[in-house]
Order: C-alpha cells, then structure tokens, then sequence
C-alpha cells in the first residue's frame, strides 16, 4: 500500500512533521485500508499541510475547524477511516472549542496533533502550549503566559484514548498512531514534534531522545484515567510516551448510535415523495379539527 | 343591487388580531382558529408575535382569513381583540386600528368604550365584554377567555362555529376530558354572548368559495420537508430564533430517511459538519440566523473554493449583533451577498410565502449540486414562523437534482477541479476508488495540489464565477406581472413580496399603470431581466424591510435604475403595509403626469 503522495513537503529541513509522516505511512500500512477508504482532514498550520502528503482522499481546510469537519465526514460515511491533524495553536487556541465537543461525542476519530509550542507558518509567534518565559516575536521579553496542558485537558474532556509520542522514537510513534487508529472512538495523539526555525533550541529532536521516557518502563497502568491525569500533570516539564489512557470498554461510538436511530425509525425509500403529506397530515392531527 | 349581493355573501377578507398576556393562550386560539378555518375550506395566514420574554409578557397574532389564497398578513385589523390594553398596545404598528376597525376587550378593565386608549382613533364599534367573567362562569377558570374570543368571533363574524369546536376538542384532547368539556362550555358560552348582543355593524364572513382540501404549515416547518424532498441527508446547526424549528423539524424527521442531525457546539461546527457531509458525498444543509450567518462566513468562503454543494438558510431577524431576535426583518442581504473574503459569489435565493419556501428551498438544493457551490436561502421571521392556508403543493413535476459525480473512465488521471466548459468538474468523494484528490480552501491547481502562482489562482477564481453563468437562463426564479411597458414599476423580494403582490393588484384596479417584479433568485443580478423591466420604468419603488434598502442598493451596482425608481425601505417590527405602497405609486403617477404635462409645454 503506497500512502506517500507525490507532492513535496513544504516543511523546514529537519522539521520534526516529516517524522510524524513517516509514522503515519509506517501506521497507515500496517492497518491496511486502501487510501481511497482514508479520509483525511486538517486545518491551518505547518503541520496541517499533511494530508496532501498522502495519497488519502484528503481535506486541508479553514484554522482550528478540522474537528466539525471531520465529524461530518464520519457521520456520513462511518465506513471510512477518517484522520485528523493539526498543529497546537489549530487544535488548542482558535480551535479549542471544538475538542471537548468531538471528544464527548466520540465520533471515531484519529486525532494526530504535531505539537511544537510555536506558531511556524507564520513565523515565530507564541502558541497555546509555548512555556512560560519562552521569547518569541510576540513574547519578546518571554511569555507571561501558563502554556495549555493538551494532555491534561482532553482526559479531563473524558477521551476513550489518550497517548503522546515524538519522531525521537519512530518506532514507537508509528505503533502508537496505529494503535489510535484501530481504537473504536475518539483517540488523541499528542506528538512532540520540535519547529527547527522557530522552536525552542533547548526543546528538539536531540533533547527528546535524550528526554523521553516510556511510560511502560514506567510501570503505568493505561487503563485508569487518574494515574493518566496524574502521569498528564508533567508535561511540559518532562517527556513520557505511550499510551496515556485506552478506556478498556470502549463506550459506544457517536455514529453507531446515529446508525441506531437510523434503523429504528427508518422509512421506505418511496416515503420521501411523500414526506409533505405526512408533515402536513401531522400538523392537522394536532391543529386542525 | 351589487352592494345588497354584497351583504348577502358577506365579506371576503377579515384580519382578526388578538392580543393578551403570555398565559392568555392568545397564539394557541389563533392556531385553533386557522386550523378550523383550513378545514372549512378558507385561505388565511396567521403571524404572531411576542415580547422579548421567556415566558409571559405580552403575546399577539394576527389571523387573516380570505376566500382565496393570499400573500400577506394584511394591512389594518378588521377586528381587533384585547384581553388586555397595556399588552395590546406594546405591538404598536404590529395591531394597526382604524375607523373601520371592530374592537372587543375585556370589561374587567374598566376602559369605557368611548374612551379606548388609542391616539386619536374611533373605531366602528367597540365593544366591552366580560371575558375573564364568562371564562370563570362556563369553565371555572381564567385559563380559558381565548377560548371565550373564539366563540366570540365565531358568533359574531361567523368564522369556523362548526370546525372550532371540533378543533378545540382536537388540541385539548390530550389534557383529559375535564379540560375539553371546560373550553368547550366557555367557546358555547362566548358564542351565546354573541348571538345575544348582535353588532352594531356587523361584519360576517362569506363561506368559503370551495371546500377543496387544504394545507397548514409555516415557512421553517416547509423548508425542513422541502429539504427531506430535495434529497438532504444531513443537517448541522446551532438553535437560534427564528430558525430553530427547521433543525428540530428535520431533527425529528430527516432520520427515517437515513439521514442525521447534528446540534453542534456552535454555528462554525453545525456548517463545518455539514461541509464535512457533503465532502463525503452527502447533501447537507445548515440553518441559521444573522449572528449565526456571521460566524458561518469564513466556512461559507470554504465551500466556495472547495466547491462544495451547501445549503444556507438564513432565517433573518432584527439586526445587528442581538438585535431583535423575534422580529422579521430583510436586512441581511449585503451579509448574504458581500460577507466573503476574497473574490467569491454564491447564489442567494429568497422565498415570499410559506408555500414559496418549499419551491425555493428546492432550488436551492439543485443549484448547490449542479454547480458545487453553497446556496443561501434568505428567508425572513415573518415567512418562518407564519402559518399559512395553501393548497396543496404538487411535487410530481419537480425535478431533483444530483451532483456530478466522475464517470468511471473519468477517473484515469482524475483531477478534481478539471478545467470545463461550464467551470463544473466532476466531483468524487472519499471511499471512491481512484477519485481522491485534496479538497482545501487553500488556491489549489485542477488537480487539488495548494499553489501561490497568480495565473493559476486567476484561472480558478474564473472557474468558480463561470459556473453560476448557468443562473442567467434562471428566469422562473423570477414573477413579473402587468403591463411589459408601464411606466411604473414595483420591485419587492422576501415576505415583503407578498404585500407588493396585492398592492400591485390593488394599484391594477385603480387604473395605475404599473408593473411588478419579484425576484427569488435575488444574487447574482440576472442584470438583463432588470434591463428589461427598466426599459420603460420611470417611476416606482424598491420595497424592502431594511433600514438601507440593501437590494435597492444591490441593483444600483449592476444596472442602471432610472432615478424615479426609489426604495421604499424600514426597518424590522413596523410593518410595510399595501396600502402604503399603493400611496407611493400613486404619487409616482401623478409626478410623471405632472412631467409629462410640463414636457408638452411649448417651449417659449
């Protein structure tokens, strides 16, 4: 299965998004849907150029509104893989409202955010997640601001599977995306995908490997939410990878239960020519003698 | 011998308005009176209208009932009902009376007829009934003096006696026998009043000219089965007054037919879902109101680089921001039209009644899928939430309309937004095998890859505007009456097309010469059908429900409206009444006459 599309990546040499694509390819093979079954939808950013990186039937649309799309996307046709990326500043600053809606629904989505705690296309400027005291172009004596936890947030948004990864640790990014991919509902990977040009030069690649820590090794139980939010409590100040939370009874799906009703009041076809009749005779069943 | 017919026949259009306190049930007698009156086999429409309350506060409606179809919510009341002054009279020009008009109020009051609290007007007759006292006495509770203004008006003005008192049985059914056996004392009651103190001047309905079968709906409740007809399958949205009924009507509906509605978290995710929707090969729709219209903007500018088929519906109110959110008003057109970055059209679509919602919510669909475009239906409050009498509308001959999707050979070397004639691409959608592409609002190449390059953006911007020259041939989606060379003309679009139909025929009988066009198909300009009807216009008037006569303004944009065409324009919750513009026209013949006399002075 060939998921690598032929246009070239506008990205940065060295950017931490060609990792993040090469995970995906490696995830996206593994699973094995045709791409024409992949629907894949971004929003603004660097990292929102990806699903044109693919061969994936894909939709790169307007800033932080990947999620609303997305859900109507697998609404309409649940049959399809659908996948959803965006940067931190799409996900978490315009697009914030959108995450705790697309989480409580649990519409099966793959949500793939490339967190790199700067605004890059446009050249520098703070993001949600950048550290307190960082400098940037809008922070130019450092940030007096408290960087937004994603990790923290979308657990406590109630997320069936919650994991974070970074291109330092290939292998076990391409696993993870995989595993997000196969879990029936909405799954949240955060990566930790360093901005070469305008990131941090303390926080890259380099210093992930160097950094990163699993939560495995560390004897974390993925199937409570409380040691997740606990293990969640450092990010920022430390780098753990893996699966921070699988709910392991997976709750219904938001489009199974669209289905559901479906079925249980579904009409004939031919009923449609004559919906009008049947709204109209309702209204005189209430209101007409 | 005529006028003695007349009085044989009785009247052909009688405008009941009633209004009391929210827990009168003021709306729900209305809506039992329209009911009654469909099954009798009368045309009517009824508005309503209330204070900004949740609950309580002051509630009217207006009822009008004709033996035959019509347009508007009429002009000055024939009967006016007040269970209580102060609540009648914060509706103001929404209740207009006059010298002809026949008013009825509570006694309890203590008002004595000669002294009705209306500047300056004396009604025909006025008269003083013990409401809340014959409510108490026949159904031993002030819960039922609506009921009581039922039989009231059933007694005196011969409206429905029959089919009210089966349609109170009807509505109340569910509440138990004791509450229908209640109403039902205080209805007879009421029209025991009646044929005990006749009127003074009396007004009585004529019978309806044919008992054929009827319809009852209002505009939003038509839209939503307009758009199950037109084949939607997927709704997203955000309540907001005065659309909402259109998601909780499709809400309980558009599942049976496989469909599914979305209440978002807002209005961006509600079109931003339906967007998705579409993509993914679905006919989808979103309704709204202004502030909604304002948050859906950038996704509208979306769909339109995307070319993504969409359906708008813009259900407007009061504005800006807050605004008057339970008042119609017709001032979002610019909104509708200009509200996109960058260069970008889309059709905007307006219906004039209820029964026009349906035909127009259809073309709306159509057009989005023929030309992969979003499509905004500029309704208004008073067409929404209106109910209306009509005749049952027959869709065998409608067409339905279906996106163009690739044919199979189409999709070797398939590029999404390949350049064609008519600027429409065939449109695949994912699960398709060889069809994928990358849809983006991004400027993008006619095979979908994001491009910076002038000429290709040049080349795209073309395409998206070439595909809604195919709107030029759209002359049904525009209603021209009178004479194709009278020197005055009528434009009207919306709800307020309505009032201009019947100010056109009133003007008509006068002798005026005048002709009207009502545009449905309000953006792009057709600027060739305006040529034309302009081409021996000298005189006339715009009318519109907006404080900038936001068409009138449109027009001037594209062709040339001769001077003595003015907008007649106001804004929302004050009205424009036929007689009003009947007036203007009037006026306006007579300037020409004037004119045209000075023109025919020999020059000195």
């Amino acid at each position: 299965m060939n998921f690598k599309s032929a246009l070239k990546p506008i990205w940065c040499p060295g950017c931490g998004d060609f990792g993040v694509l090469q995970a995906l390819y490696r995830a996206l093979t593994a699973v094995g849907r045709p791409p024409h079954e992949v629907a894949f939808v971004s929003g603004i950013g660097c990292s929102s150029r990806i699903p044109g990186y693919t061969t994936a039937y894909g939709f790169n649309t307007i800033h932080g509104r990947a999620l609303p799309i997305a859900q109507g996307i697998k609404i309409a046709n649940p049959e399809l893989l659908v996948l959803v990326a965006g940067g931190d500043g799409d996900g978490f600053s315009i697009g914030g409202g959108h995450v705790p809606h697309a989480v409580r629904r649990n519409v099966d989505l793959t949500y793939i955010v490339m967190d790199n705690q700067i605004y890059g296309l446009t050249k520098g400027q703070l993001s949600p997640t950048s550290r307190k005291g960082l400098r940037t172009v809008t922070s130019v004596t450092g940030s007096i601001e408290q960087p937004f936890n994603p990790l923290l947030a979308v657990l406590a948004y109630g997320a069936p599977f919650v994991a974070q990864g970074t291109p330092a640790d290939m292998a076990g990014l391409a696993s993870m995306i995989e595993e997000a991919i196969r879990y029936p509902g909405f799954a949240f990977v955060n990566v930790q995908s360093p901005c070469v040009t305008f990131g941090d030069h303390d926080w890259q690649l380099k210093a992930h490997k160097a950094a990163l820590e699993k939560a495995a090794d560390r004897g974390h139980d993925p199937s409570s939410r409380i040691r997740a939010m606990e293990m969640a409590q450092g990010y920022g100040s430390e780098l753990v990878t893996g699966v921070f939370y699988r709910d392991p009874e997976p709750p219904p799906t938001y489009e199974s239960l669209v289905r559901e009703r479906q079925d249980a009041v579904r009409v004939d076809a031919a009923e449609r020519a004559r919906i009008l009749e049947a709204f109209v005779a309702r209204q005189a069943g209430e209101e007409v003698a | 011998m005529e006028s003695d017919e007349k009085e044989c026949r009785g009247v052909d259009d009688l405008l009941i308005g009633i209004a009391g306190t929210g827990g009168d049930g003021v709306v729900s007698a209305g809506e039992s009176l329209l009911g009654a009156l469909a099954v009798e086999g009368y045309y009517g429409l009824m508005t309503k209208s209330f204070g900004s309350q949740i609950r309580g506060g002051e509630a009217s409606c207006r009822i009008r009932i004709a033996a035959t179809p019509v347009r508007s919510a009429g002009g000055t009341l024939d009967v006016a009902v007040a269970l209580d002054w102060d609540d009648f009279l914060k509706f103001g020009a929404e209740l207009p009376v006059d010298g002809r008009t026949t008013v009825l109020y509570d006694s309890a009051s203590g008002v004595a007829p000669d002294r009705l609290p209306l500047a300056g007007v004396r009604p025909i007759e006025a008269l003083a009934v013990p409401i809340a006292e014959i409510a108490r006495a026949s159904a031993g509770s002030d819960k039922a003096k609506a009921t009581v203004v039922l039989g009231l008006l059933a007694g005196w003005f011969g409206v429905a006696r029959h089919a009210l008192r089966n349609g109170i049985r009807l509505k109340l059914a569910r509440k138990g026998e004791d509450v229908v056996a209640a109403n039902e004392r205080a209805f007879a009651a009421g029209l025991a009043f009646a044929d005990e103190h006749p009127l003074g001047a009396p007004k009585r309905l004529a019978p309806p000219l044919a008992a054929g079968r009827k319809w009852l709906a209002d505009g939003n409740e038509m839209c939503a089965s307009a758009a199950i007809f037109a084949g939607c399958e997927f709704f997203g949205g955000y309540p907001i007054t005065p659309s909402t009924e259109i998601m909780q009507a499709l809400g309980r509906d558009l599942w049976k037919f496989g469909g599914a509605v979305l209440q978002a978290e807002d209005e961006i995710a509600g079109v931003g879902a339906a967007i998705g929707s579409s993509f993914a090969g679905r006919k989808a729709m979103t309704a709204t109101s202004g502030p909604g219209m304002s948050l859906m903007t950038e996704m509208l500018g979306l769909a339109t680089v995307a070319e993504l088929p969409l359906v708008c519906v813009d259900v407007q109110r009061g504005g800006p921001a807050t605004g008057m959110p339970t008042k119609s008003e017709q001032s979002d057109l610019l909104q509708a039209v200009f509200s996109a970055h960058g260069d970008a059209a889309r059709p905007v679509l307006a219906p004039t009644s209820v029964a026009d919602t349906f035909h127009v919510t259809v073309a709306a669909f159509n057009i989005a899928e023929a030309l992969q475009t979003p499509v905004i239906v500029l309704s208004d409050q008073e067409i929404a939430q209106r109910k209306e009498i009509l005749d049952p509308i027959e869709t065998s001959g409608i067409a339905i309309v279906d996106r163009r999707r690739p044919a199979p050979g189409e999709l070797e070397g398939y590029e999404r937004f390949r350049a064609t004639e008519s600027g429409v691409s065939p449109i695949s959608q994912p699960g398709l095998p060889g069809g994928q592409y990358l849809a983006s609002g991004i400027e993008h190449t006619e095979a979908g890859a994001p491009t910076a390059s002038g000429a290709v953006h040049a080349r795209m911007t073309e395409k998206r505007f070439r595909k809604l020259r195919a709107l030029q041939a759209r002359r049904d989606l525009f209603e021209r009456r009178g004479r194709r060379d009278a020197a005055i003309g009528l434009i009207a679009w919306g709800s307020v097309a309505g009032v201009a139909h019947e100010a056109y025929e009133r003007a008509e009988a006068e002798g005026l010469d005048v002709q009207l066009l009502v545009p449905r198909l309000v953006y792009p300009v057709l600027e060739e059908v305006y040529r034309e009807f302009f081409s021996r216009v000298r005189a006339g008037l715009v009318v519109e429900q907006s404080f900038q006569g936001q068409l009138y303004r449109i027009l001037r944009m594209f062709v040339d409206v001769p001077p003595g065409v003015q907008p007649f324009a106001r804004p929302g919750a004050s009205p424009i009444a036929a007689t009003e513009i009947v007036e203007r026209l009037r006026a306006g013949a007579l300037a020409l006459q004037r004119s045209h006399a000075a023109e025919m002075q020999p020059v000195e």
